[in-house]
């Protein structure tokens, strides 16, 4: 048995050590650094500088400010949106649905470069489709990079648009558990078909837009992506600079490890209670 | 309460038809057993009837009215179904007001209805559970009740015992004939297993691969099965056929030989005449045979394996290569590969053409 042991442990030997090396220890080592000044040469332990610093820093508020608008927002857009595709999906009714699956699910696997310059053309002032589109109905053309709050909605639709098909999938999956003769149940119990999404379908995917909120959470918390590439890291002024931006611009722009430590720590301790939030009403709404 | 007409109802998914022409009238009370080996179409039949299937062909009428364009929610029938099909998520008391309350049916009405079917079916202590914390006979009453509380014209089982072990099985039988004797409504019950059918119903519709084979009382079946089929699907264990051959004809009655043994030879009346020479089959229940001597002929068998249960014992055993299986009451006969003589008596036995039809 021990020797059994032994063998499984040295196969699994190559896989622990890059993980202790390029995870493990770069999670301990950042908790570390965030209790130094590393604005000096060698870096010196300082425990309360870049915490400190944290609870008095305008920049940092600003960019909580616009990580949970976004998230508040976002979010719940996004899995409402997801959870109609996915009943769209799943409708017996619904033609050539594997491209319908490969379609929604397309936005995740495209590169993240070629996905924001072709937002950027789109939402172009002067010659983007979208203004064209709203002018056809009567709304004057919007500077979707110079108005922070239209920088805003523009990073919120673009989130929606990459990832509402990928959970869309994952709650296509959990539709797709529930026994269809519960529904044929429910429809000789004379139970229409919007009554039997609202109080048999969302309950029992309950777990499940619950599991894909979570994801989301920690996702939206980290966002990084779209305000880099699409609304000029951040842009308008700092309009759209989210958590995740702070922490690039303290890191990699200033080389100021220690602060973007504490960022980072305060973005996992984020995500982590407002998950745990959500997994607590989740459940208790029962 | 309401009687059922099936006028030529046919089945299709796409090009594949499954039901051809079905003609049946259920009158109003009957509790009607639809019966054949699986995938012969009798799901597919409840299933037109309670309209989650279209119909392709054909006019299924409920109390007289077409239904074949009515929404299934405006039939007033309710289907148990093998799976149970309980809403998982809702306390038991839940699954029985689900679909009344959603119709906006008067609260104490409901209470009323779903106290009623509680006490028939034995559930007030379940009231606050979920499916899934009980057991399967449970949930098998639960979903009658669910059925139950609709107060429907037709009651439609779909295989609803046949996840449930032997014993609860024979015990649910029971509960769904006294439950039919209670509520006097009519009820179409689907099964493959011909026990439940010969114990539950006042008749019996035999299907095979998508038609009637025969409609009768389970005695009836029994007694005057139509062809092979129906006479080897009704009764247990099932009857034993034998090879046979026209011997002789005349005089309105015909002379047949066994292939097994010739020298078998019984002598019985018939209305049609075949040929001498013609094979036929011979039909004969493993409860039909009598002592050697007392029948018209005698049959000397080997035995392979004899089962004694007491009361009853069946004798496992072979003549040339047709197996055969015999039940004689009180017996303590054994032994391997021994001699064993029997008597057929002409009155019980049973001739069917190379078609499986009957020669009568
Ligand atoms: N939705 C369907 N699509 C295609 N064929 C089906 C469908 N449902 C049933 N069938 C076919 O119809 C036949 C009868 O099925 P069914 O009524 O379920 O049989 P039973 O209930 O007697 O076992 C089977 O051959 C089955 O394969
Ligand atoms: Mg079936």
């Amino acid at each position: 048995m021990r020797l059994r042991n032994g063998i499984a442990y040295a196969f699994l030997a190559p896989y622990l050590l890059i993980f202790a090396t390029f995870w493990l220890w770069p999670i301990i080592s950042s908790f570390l650094i965030s209790f130094q000044n590393t604005r000096v040469n060698p870096w010196r332990f300082a425990p309360s500088l870049n915490w400190g610093r944290l609870v008095g820093d305008p920049a940092f508020y600003n960019a909580l400010y616009n990580t949970l608008i976004i998230l508040v927002i976002q979010v719940p857009v996004m899995i409402a949106l997801a959870t109609v595709m996915a009943v769209l999906l799943n409708s017996p009714l619904l033609k050539a649905r594997p491209l319908y699956r490969f379609a929604f699910f397309a936005p995740v696997v495209v590169g993240e470069v070629a996905y924001a310059a072709v937002f950027r053309l789109m939402f172009s002032i002067d010659f983007g489709i979208v203004n064209k589109l709203l002018g056809t109905v009567g709304i004057s053309a919007i500077s979707w990079f110079d108005n922070a709050t239209a920088a805003m909605a523009l990073v919120i639709i673009a989130v929606t648009w990459r990832w509402a098909g990928y959970n869309a999938i994952i709650i296509l999956a959990g539709l797709q558990s529930v026994p269809g003769d519960v529904y044929e149940a429910a429809t000789l119990d004379r139970v229409s078909k919007v009554q039997q999404f609202f109080h048999i379908t969302l309950p029992l995917l309950r777990p499940i837009i619950l599991f894909c909120v979570v994801l989301s959470v920690i996702g939206t918390m980290q966002l990084f992506t779209e305000p880099f590439l699409i609304t000029n890291r951040g842009g308008p002024g700092g309009g759209t600079e989210t958590l995740g931006l702070l922490l690039y611009r303290q890191g990699f722009n200033s080389l100021n490890f220690g602060y973007a430590s504490a960022i980072a720590y305060t973005i996992a301790a984020l995500a982590v209670a407002i998950s745990l939030l959500n997994l607590f009403f989740g459940r208790q709404a029962k | 309460m309401a009687g059922l007409t099936l006028t030529n109802v046919v089945k299709r998914f796409g090009a594949l038809q499954v039901v051809h022409g079905a003609n049946l009238e259920i009158a109003d009370g009957e509790f009607v057993v639809f019966v054949g080996p699986s995938g012969c179409g009798k799901s597919t039949l409840l299933r037109m009837i309670a309209g989650l299937e279209d119909v392709s062909g054909g006019e299924i009428a409920i109390d007289g009215t077409v239904v074949n364009d009515v929404e299934p929610a405006e039939r007033r029938i309710a289907m148990v179904f093998q799976s149970y099909a309980l809403y998982p998520h809702m306390t038991v008391r839940r699954n029985l007001s689900f679909g009344l309350q959603m119709n906006g049916n008067p609260k104490e009405d409901t209470e009323r209805r779903i106290a009623h079917a509680a006490d028939i079916l034995q559930i007030n202590e379940l009231m606050d559970r979920r499916p899934a914390q009980l057991s399967g006979g449970q949930r098998q009453r639960v979903a009658i009740g669910r059925a139950i509380v609709r107060e429907p014209q037709v009651f439609l089982f779909d295989e609803p015992l046949s996840n449930l072990d032997a014993e609860l099985r024979v015990q649910m039988r029971v509960e769904i004939s006294k439950l039919h004797k209670q509520l006097g409504t009519t009820m179409i019950y689907v099964t493959h297993d011909q026990t439940e059918a010969m114990t539950l119903a006042d008749k019996i519709v035999v299907l095979r691969a998508g038609r009637i084979e025969q409609v009768g009382a389970p005695l009836d079946l029994y007694d005057d099965p139509a062809n092979q089929f129906v006479a080897g699907f009704v009764g247990s264990p099932k009857m034993n056929f034998l090879k046979g051959r026209v011997e002789a004809v005349g005089g309105g009655s015909i002379t047949v030989s066994l292939i097994a043994d010739p020298s078998v030879r019984l002598t019985m009346p018939v209305n049609s005449m075949p040929a001498e020479g013609t094979p036929v089959t011979l039909g004969i229940r493993p409860e039909h045979f009598t002592d050697a001597g007392a029948g018209n002929a005698d049959l000397k068998v080997a035995v392979d394996v004899a089962e004694h249960l007491g009361h009853t014992s069946y004798i496992y055993a072979s003549v040339a290569d047709e197996a055969l299986i015999i039940e004689r009451p009180e017996t303590r006969h054994s032994g391997h590969r021994q001699d064993f003589t029997v008597g057929l008596p002409a009155r019980r036995c049973f001739l069917f053409d190379a078609d499986g039809q009957r020669l009568r």
